[in-house]
């Protein structure tokens, strides 16, 4: 495509463009969110909505970072002069489009914008659908080992000519859920949305001329480009920065696995080269990453003070390269199995964190904990199977300039009130509380996790748990401690308490036991002695640290309910301030690690 | 209760920066209305100041007066500014963080990585636990422990808290340990205001019910106290009418209920505007309306359907959920005072920072030096040099050189370029806002009118119309007052919920009746209070009902007559059917669906206003009082030119006005673009159309 910037637009224009683009994808997502049909998008909020230029870059976009390169694959099966208006073009195949989507449950939808017979734009959109096949209802299971156990893969096809639906593809696809009703009103409304935005870029183009349009979406690009390097080029020295993460199992196999970033900065130019990560796993924890994550959640980290500046593709062409070597954790080799991969991805952001920390001498977030799921499948006398699948909140890290989010999920995604819980899941909550001492000390601390005392009431019921962050607790930054483990324990306060493995499913349990699933908390930033003492003091008050910790990780003293202040400086001048950058269990230095396998959990 | 017809009624509206009131007796024979400043630091002054003022200028007797109704912020500021009573909260034991970890999520617009949880209205050190246990189906798990109670009450005291708000688990369903706690504590601690989730808000989801029901308890107290003054003032005029408050559902009610529900007046000034914008569109013959009204810092949009202003149990107070009914508003940053900023590459953005009343835009001469909308729409000319009538002189060189600086020559670009554009990337802001309140509620603004009022509204209404496609264009004769309308056409309106879950496979129609019969009793034995004779009341029930594993509840009127029998459920069933495809584009007919909450919702008429007329024209077109350079719009004719500007008083029944026009009048400017044009209506409100009419 060439260039026309005859005329290009003043900036007010501009903004009324970048303006128009914005309210488009939201309404995309409304609609999307109006008219889907299952709870993973209803009420989870799992989807995603775009625009970009023909070249695939995003232009603008939902600020999650699990977006890949959307339009790629399909160029490569219908080359773009092939394409009409009208077209709609639709795959999940994780292998096939390289990460554009990273497990099968996502659809995504792709459709081209024309303007006078020439291509100038796709309207993009994807939701997390409740089945697509495989071998468990829900499609993803803890316990594949291939991806051909997690649903029926589409591989980039035309869904629509000229707006005529190729109605056989779609039968194909509902014929292999086990909810082909939800499935096909999702397929709808993700369709829906893509025409909406087709639409709606069309009018903003009548309105402000196609060469102003053109123009803004460069100029967005460019804009963001900008920050990033303006970021990169004031942050990040040359050299390397090196750090590795480790995921504590992926479930059918009971051993780490680690993720491994180097930032590498030559005559300004960076790479991020993950090609020294651990092997692909034989659980479901393998993450095929598309180039554009690692750039997203750099450029989301670098430029978030930002106002106006969108993740969009000119974080991607401010990082010059993403190195990733076949058969990797990032880079598996077809058919290792994908539904987990979230457990990589955050380990992903938390090894870039390191790395970045490397960098910029701590400036960057310690490591979030990676968020929860439990699956209680209850069965009782009468014949009834009550379920229960519900995602438990986590600690996020403490950043540079405030503490991590306590008790969070991910974005945009809400948890179930205990009072909505009971309705309908044959289950009775005792307690939900803060994971107390959960959030890893530091100047800022990290968020902590959560106590969910859960009662089983159905006859009899299977468990199965994910959570991540018991034997690699999220690390802390500059001196922050790292977050504290999570754990599942049965009858904890009975006589014989029973300790179940936190990646584990088939635990048999009787009507009357108590799961008490406590979560991970985050990591903390900056040494605890730099905390203000008042800030403990209020931790303490309102059941975030114990006094204990108070005493032992930040050296102040209590006495009832006010800070002993000399107690607190004599403890405080006696505790050693640490030399090293992260902090797992004690403190380290990560090239350390990176030598050995790994350091305390 | 007050007889129409003869005495008086005033509305009176206290707002951020002025009060308005309005004065009118039942018959449409008198209608004033008056503005006045009002004084944050003590709002009860505000309200007298402008009471005074209008009692003295129309010289209506203090006995003459049958009504007085508010319209307040004060337990909007006080939420909003965290000035509010030393909280406290009690709980079930195990769940004192329930309000800390809230619904876990990170808001989809916000960036991950910057994000902070915003404070929660309790301190968890405030928060204390009681055994005690009612479960699902409201039985007894665990008896309330009394003994406990005691000690909390101590730790109550030594905190020196000035407000419990009491919230037990499934409290709905029976509210017997929730209330035994609020007698305990209040025979404890007498000083102590107390708030019952149960009276608050008694439907399930706990940590929505603990925000209702512990703001509730924090403004408590600044009500009650507020209440206060107004009572002592009123006494002091020998004012003996009733007052009237009005709450975020869009109704009134009188002030002890104001002051024990005070959580309710949380949108008391928006719910007036949009009542008072359902009220004039029915009046103009325009059942389904856009709103907007632009004020200084800020504009609020509601949604009137079939004459009755939307309503929603899904609102947000700044950063809290209110889970109460209330009037739908969407509000966004876009006012007269919004500041125009460029950023270092170049971005231009208008608002949300604003300028507010002090120093205001930099027209005002007050000290302000950065360029806001209204700086632009006076460099325009789409604004008169003066404000109220040449009470207050707008400085125009002050206002071309803000525009000039702060961002036409970062630009590059001319002044009045630069002013356009500031004009119009506020008008895209606004459209955006119409169009969440519109679109993506799945509804054609295209099949709506717009409502454009607030000081600043009219002069950008035209703008809106064009860019939304909306049909018409209604310009009140007082588009400042409308909220104060508002007040006087509300009715008293309580709202009556509890939950009480059904399954599909077990509707129960008696217990349904039985609690219909429960809560339509309680709103009877209200209104009966209140002085509402019985043929003033009215009852509409109406229950939430959800598929079977859905999250989410929509509420359906029970549209059958008499008490409620299994033909009744059967009607409700199938009418959320087709609610549900109306606003989810399906329904699935063959799923279960749940029955959760069950709704009453009382109505006392007593909102009454009759619009005096205005006589004939006797020729279609008004002479234009003048004429100033303007530029009204940006389709390459930025340059001012010679525009007609008319006067709002002097325009008859039957005026057409067509544009490029200006209409001034003493509070507000309204702009007519070229291809527009306005009708004055009988009532004096301006009817925009696109075309001729």
């Amino acid at each position: 495509m060439t260039p026309r910037s005859d005329s290009a637009p003043d900036r007010f224009t501009l903004e009324l463009i970048k303006g128009a683009l914005n309210a488009a994808r939201a309404e995309m997502e409304a609609l999307v969110a109006r008219t889907a049909m299952s709870p993973f998008i209803r009420e989870k909020k799992d989807y995603f909505t775009a625009f970009l230029n023909p070249k695939g870059e995003l232009v603008v976009s939902t600020s999650l970072t699990l977006a890949g390169n959307l339009v790629d694959a399909i160029l490569d099966e219908y080359p773009a002069q092939t394409m009409r208006a009208g077209d709609l073009y639709w795959y999940n195949d994780c292998y096939g489009t390289r990460g554009a989507v990273s497990h099968l449950p996502d659809m995504a939808f792709v459709m081209p914008v024309f303007h006078e017979g020439r291509l100038i734009a796709f309207a993009e959109a994807w939701g997390h659908l409740w089945d697509v096949g495989g071998s468990v209802p829900g499609s993803i299971s803890p316990f594949a080992t291939s991806v051909f156990q997690e649903g029926i893969m589409i591989p980039p096809v035309r869904v629509m000519r000229e707006g005529v639906e190729n109605e056989e593809v779609v039968r194909i696809l509902t014929r292999n859920s086990r909810f082909p009703d939800m499935l096909r009103g999702d397929l709808k409304a993700i369709m829906a949305a893509c025409r909406l935005g087709v639409r709606r870029l069309t009018e903003t183009v009548e309105r402000h001329g196609v060469d102003a349009v053109e123009a803004a979406f460069e100029a967005m690009i460019t804009e963001t480009e900008q920050a990033l390097r303006a970021r990169i080029a004031d942050r990040i020295p040359d050299g390397e920065h090196a750090f590795r993460d480790r995921i504590d199992s992926d479930a059918v196999t009971d051993r780490s696995y680690f993720v491994d970033t180097v930032l590498r900065k030559t005559n300004g130019s960076l790479e991020i080269d993950f090609s020294a990560s651990d092997r692909q796993a034989q659980g479901p924890i393998n993450f095929v990453m598309d180039d554009s994550v690692p750039k997203f959640m750099l450029g989301l980290w670098m430029c978030m003070e930002q106002p106006g500046i969108g993740m969009n593709g000119g974080f991607e062409r401010a990082v010059e390269t993403v190195t990733t070597r076949p058969g990797t954790l990032v880079a598996p080799r077809f058919p290792a199995p994908l539904g987990l991969r979230s457990h990589t991805m955050i380990r992903v952001t938390t090894s870039l964190f390191g790395a970045i920390a490397q960098a910029t001498g701590g400036k960057a977030s310690a490591a979030p904990s990676v968020y929860v799921l439990y699956y209680l499948r209850g069965r009782n006398a009468d014949g009834s199977e009550p379920l229960c699948i519900e995602g438990l909140s986590v600690g996020f890290g403490a950043r540079t300039f405030a503490d991590g989010i306590d008790a969070v999920y991910y974005v945009a995604q809400e948890n179930y009130p205990i009072e909505f819980a009971e309705m309908e899941f044959g289950v009775e909550i005792e307690a939900f509380r803060i994971h107390r001492d959960s959030g890893g000390a530091g100047r800022w601390r990290g968020g902590c996790g959560i106590v969910r005392d859960v009662r089983v009431l159905s006859d009899e019921a299977v468990i199965g748990m994910r959570i991540d962050n018991c034997r690699q607790p999220a690390f802390g930054v500059n001196g922050g401690m790292s977050g504290r483990p999570g754990r599942v324990v049965v009858n904890p306060d009975g006589p014989d308490p029973r300790e179940l493995a936190t990646m584990s499913d088939g635990n048999r349990l009787c009507k009357g036991d108590l799961v008490r699933i406590v979560t991970p908390g985050g990591g903390g930033w900056g040494a605890p002695v730099d905390r203000p003492a008042d800030d403990v003091l209020s931790d303490v008050l309102d059941g975030f640290v114990s006094e204990a910790a108070a005493a032992r990780d930040y050296g102040v003293v209590l006495a009832g309910d006010e800070v002993d202040q000399a107690a607190t400086e004599a403890s405080r001048a006696a505790m050693a301030r640490p030399g090293k950058m992260f902090h797992r269990g004690g403190y380290y230095d990560a090239p350390d690690d990176r030598l050995d396998s790994g350091a305390g959990a | 209760m007050t007889e129409t017809g003869a005495g008086f009624r005033v509305g009176v509206d206290v707002g951020g920066t002025f009060t308005d009131m309005i004065l009118a007796d039942g018959a449409g024979g008198a209608l004033r209305v008056a503005k006045s400043p009002s004084v944050p630091s003590a709002p009860a002054d505000g309200f007298f100041g402008g009471m005074d003022r209008i009692l003295a200028r129309s010289g209506v007797a203090p006995e003459a007066i049958d009504a007085v109704l508010h319209g307040s912020t004060v337990a909007t500021n006080a939420i909003l500014e965290g000035k509010v009573a030393r909280t406290g909260l009690v709980t079930t034991a195990g769940f004192r963080h329930v309000l800390e970890i809230g619904r876990a999520e990170i808001p989809r617009e916000a960036n991950l990585f910057s994000w902070v949880k915003p404070r929660r209205p309790v301190r968890a050190r405030h928060i204390f636990e009681v055994p005690g246990r009612i479960r699902l189906d409201g039985s007894e798990a665990v008896p309330l422990d009394e003994g406990a109670l005691r000690g909390i009450g101590d730790a109550i005291s030594a905190a020196r808290l000035d407000a419990v708000a009491v919230v037990l688990l499934h409290s709905y369903a029976n509210p017997r340990h929730e209330r035994r706690v609020g007698e305990v504590l209040r025979g404890l601690l007498p000083e102590v205001e107390i708030a019952l989730s149960v009276d608050v808000l008694p439907v399930f989801r706990e940590y929505e019910r603990t925000v209702a029901t512990t703001l509730n308890a924090s403004v408590q107290p600044v009500v009650g106290h507020y209440i206060g003054r107004l009572a002592e003032g009123l006494a002091r005029r020998e004012i003996r009418a009733p007052l009237f408050i009005m709450k975020s559902n869009g109704g009134t009610c009188p002030p002890d209920e104001a002051a024990r529900g005070a959580v309710h007046l949380a949108l008391s000034g928006p719910a007036a505007g949009a009542r008072g914008a359902a009220w004039l569109g029915r009046l103009a013959g325009m059942d389904d309306l856009l709103g907007i009204d632009m004020g200084g810092t800020s504009a609020d949009v509601s949604l009137v359907r079939d004459g009755e202003p939307a309503r929603t149990t899904a609102g947000k107070l700044g950063e809290h959920p209110l889970a109460l009914p209330i009037i739908d508003i969407h509000t966004i940053g876009a006012g007269g005072g919004s500041v125009a900023t460029v950023n270092a590459q170049g971005s231009i953005r208008v608002g949300p920072e604003s300028a507010g009343a002090d120093p205001g835009p930099a027209c005002y001469a007050k000290g302000g030096t950065r360029a806001t909308v209204s700086d632009a729409n006076l460099v325009l000319g789409r604004i008169p040099p003066h404000l109220l009538d040449g009470e207050v002189a707008l400085d125009g060189t002050a206002a071309e050189r803000a525009v000039r600086t702060g961002v036409a020559e970062p630009l590059g670009i001319g002044t009045v370029a630069a002013a356009r554009g500031i004009v119009d990337l506020v008008n895209a802001n606004m459209t955006g806002a119409l169009k969440v309140m519109s679109v993506e509620r799945g509804l054609d603004p295209r099949e709506f009118a717009l409502a454009a009022f607030g000081g600043a509204g009219p002069a950008h209404g035209a703008d809106l119309m064009r860019s939304l496609g909306a049909g018409r264009l209604l310009v009140p004769r007082y588009p400042g007052i409308l909220c104060a309308i508002g007040l006087l056409t509300a009715d008293l309106r309580y709202d009556f919920a509890v939950t009480r879950l059904q399954r599909a496979d077990a509707y129960d129609p008696t217990a349904t009746e039985a609690i219909f019969a429960e809560l339509t009793d309680r709103a009877n034995r209200r209104l009966e209070a209140d002085g509402v004779p019985p043929e003033s009341r009215e009852f509409q029930r109406a229950a939430d009902l959800r598929y079977a594993k859905q999250g989410v509840e929509l509420t359906v009127p029970v549209t059958a007559g008499g008490p409620v029998a299994e033909a009744a459920l059967a009607t409700l069933v199938a009418d959320f059917h087709s609610l549900h495809e109306r606003l989810y584009t399906f329904a699935d007919p063959g799923a279960p669906v749940e029955i959760v909450n069950l709704r009453v919702e009382a109505v006392g008429a007593t909102g009454t206003l009759v619009l005096p007329e205005i006589p004939a024209a006797s020729k279609r077109r008004p002479e234009p009082a003048g004429e100033r350079p303007a530029s009204l719009d940006g389709n390459g004719a930025a340059t001012p030119r010679a525009t007609p500007v008319y006067r709002r008083e002097a325009l008859l029944a039957g005026h057409v006005i067509e544009g490029p026009a200006i209409v001034d009048q003493l509070d507000s400017t309204v702009v007519i673009l070229p291809g527009q044009s306005a009708l004055t209506d009988r009532h004096a409100n301006l009817v925009v159309t696109e075309g001729t009419p």
